[in-house]
């Protein structure tokens, strides 16, 4: 069986790579922009124009699929790639299972209303497309070619025009390697009460973040900072929900925390009933209290 | 600038029950708009308004979704018209399935220019039905839009991905995605639903079955950890303390 693997960024597809082996005989890989070394029997590499989005590149990716035939494709969920993947099962017939957790024999395991369940899905034709989260597998010790062959550039029919770009303004937030994170949630009604969380994580060693709203809704908190459902999903060995409520689409991200922590004024909100340790109180006398006990 | 909100219509989610083999039950679960597709209803009512135009919405599902408090909850925010199938034969699509029942419904409309769809539904957040929709309209498709305007013919976007923002110039017609940021939902008045009812709201009958390109092997609540539930209330003497004993030693 062969497997094409899409990817923007060399470490994804290394774990998409690893995870190729598995069942796969033969591996190609499809670095959009990026040289992708290490990885796969055969590494192609598609420049984009800077004129042209990546989303654009469907029509050459299809040409390639058509080619290469795989019967199984991977692909990492940024936002440009999600949109080439949508087009290419269309271009197959098929439909993208995204953000996979598990791959089995069975077919793919992805979230289901926000962690409500976990759905397990099979393709109905012979292809399977799918959208891996970093983390899922272990990129460590995939081997392959470093050779790259660049493969040209197609314009669709009309193209869309990238007239300008600039960076977004990288936070050093690295919530994913953190041992300890402290959340806020929409228990913060100023932003200047955040401070008061600020100091709680200082003095216990943690990082920041917070629920969908502080991130998107308020801005108060950068978006990669947020955990849930589309945001971050966290492992970390100790979690403080501090005025979040505990809503599935939140918890589903820290719910493989060793130990979860709660504060709320509310004693009724779920997250009490899915945490080890709860503080029922008003924030703002609550948090300076503790942050004095620790 | 004719512009049309695809949305879903999804079991509101805070009634979804969980069966003792954790099975989800959602026959308590009333029919809602799934949340960022608010967000793609305001942006279209935003982006007509601007550009002169007029907005209406369009969305397949289930026959549960033909809920006349679920219709009118579209209309009262500013659309002018929504064209609806619901038929038993579109419950639980895929994205695939979705863009052949949506894609006929869009190109039957007198005239459209620009199809907006939310970030991602409520129940899959696969974020899928544009790129496939887009396709079967043959048609360009960009996600992450967080700003929209009219550009002599074309849309000019703003559009945010992990590690930069784009300006884009999109060629119309075209599917765009928006982020929760491009617009933030109004709250419909009662003035706006009494309207609502008034609106036009067009039953389009199913002319083929979608063929489905995914099967649901399993669906199950995850098994959930044991946790301690240990509560305490803050106001009790030594609460606190006791609190932070718990957490130094879970450090």
């Amino acid at each position: 069986m062969k497997a094409l693997i899409i990817a923007e960024n060399q470490d994804a597809a290394a774990e998409m790579g690893a995870a190729a082996r598995g069942f796969a005989d033969e591996v190609v890989a499809l670095g959009i922009g990026t040289d992708l070394a290490g990885v796969a029997d055969k590494s192609l590499k598609v420049s984009v124009p800077d004129d042209r989005i990546v989303e654009d590149a469907w029509a050459t990716v299809c040409a390639i699929a058509d080619a290469e035939q795989p019967a199984r494709v991977l692909v990492e969920p940024t936002t440009r790639l999600s949109g080439v993947a949508g087009r290419l099962a269309a271009h197959m017939g098929a439909a993208v299972i995204t953000d996979v957790l598990a791959l089995g024999p069975d077919g793919a395991t992805s979230l289901y209303f926000g962690g409500a369940g976990e759905r397990t899905v099979a393709p109905v034709g012979d292809v399977a497309l799918c959208t891996v989260s970093r983390g899922v597998f272990d990129g460590a010790g995939t081997s392959g070619t470093d050779a790259v062959e660049e493969v040209a550039f197609v314009d669709p029919a009309n193209p869309v025009v990238r007239v300008a770009a600039e960076p977004l303004e990288k936070s050093d937030v690295n919530l994913a390697a953190a041992d300890v994170v402290v959340g806020a949630g929409r228990g913060f009604a100023e932003e200047d009460q955040l401070g008061l969380a600020r100091d709680l994580a200082a003095k216990i060693g943690a990082e920041m973040a917070c629920t969908r709203p502080l991130a998107e809704g308020s801005g108060w908190m950068p978006t990669e900072s947020y955990i849930g459902v589309s945001g971050q999903m966290l492992s970390p060995k100790v979690y403080v929900g501090i005025g979040t409520s505990g809503q599935m689409q939140h918890m589903v991200g820290v719910n493989r925390a060793g130990a979860i922590f709660a504060v709320n004024k509310d004693k009724n909100a779920p997250i009490f009933k899915q945490c080890d340790y709860g503080l029922v109180g008003d924030l703002n006398t609550v948090l300076p209290a503790l942050s004095a006990a620790l | 600038m004719q512009v049309v909100a695809a949305i879903k219509i999804v079991p509101d989610d805070q009634d979804i029950q969980v069966a003792a083999d954790r099975s989800l039950d959602f026959s308590k679960a009333r029919p809602v708009v799934s949340e960022y597709d608010l967000n793609a209803l305001e942006a279209a009512v935003q982006l007509a308004a601007a550009t002169g135009g007029s907005a209406i919405a369009v969305t397949a599902g289930a026959a549960s979704i033909d809920d006349s408090k679920t219709k009118k909850n579209v209309l009262a925010r500013g659309m002018e018209a929504l064209y609806l199938t619901a038929d038993d034969a579109c419950a639980d699509m895929d994205a695939y399935a979705t863009a052949q029942v949506l894609a006929p419904m869009v190109e039957d409309l007198d005239g459209w220019d620009v199809v907006l769809v939310g970030d991602g539904s409520a129940d899959l957040y696969a974020k899928q039905t544009g790129a496939q929709l887009a396709a079967r309209l043959n048609v360009p498709y960009v996600a992450g839009a967080i700003a929209l305007e009219e550009d002599g013919g074309s849309l000019k976007v703003r559009r945010k991905t992990e590690d930069e923002v784009e300006v884009l110039s999109v060629p119309l017609p075209a599917v765009v995605s928006v982020l929760p940021e491009a617009a933030a939902p109004r709250i419909p008045g009662m003035k706006d639903i009494l309207a609502a009812g008034k609106k036009p709201m067009e039953a389009v009958a199913l002319a083929e079955a979608p063929a489905a390109a995914l099967e649901v092997v399993s669906c199950k609540a995850p098994v959930q950890a044991e946790r301690a539930m240990e509560v305490y209330d803050a106001t009790d003497d030594g609460a606190v303390e006791k609190f932070a004993a718990a957490l130094k030693a879970a450090l």
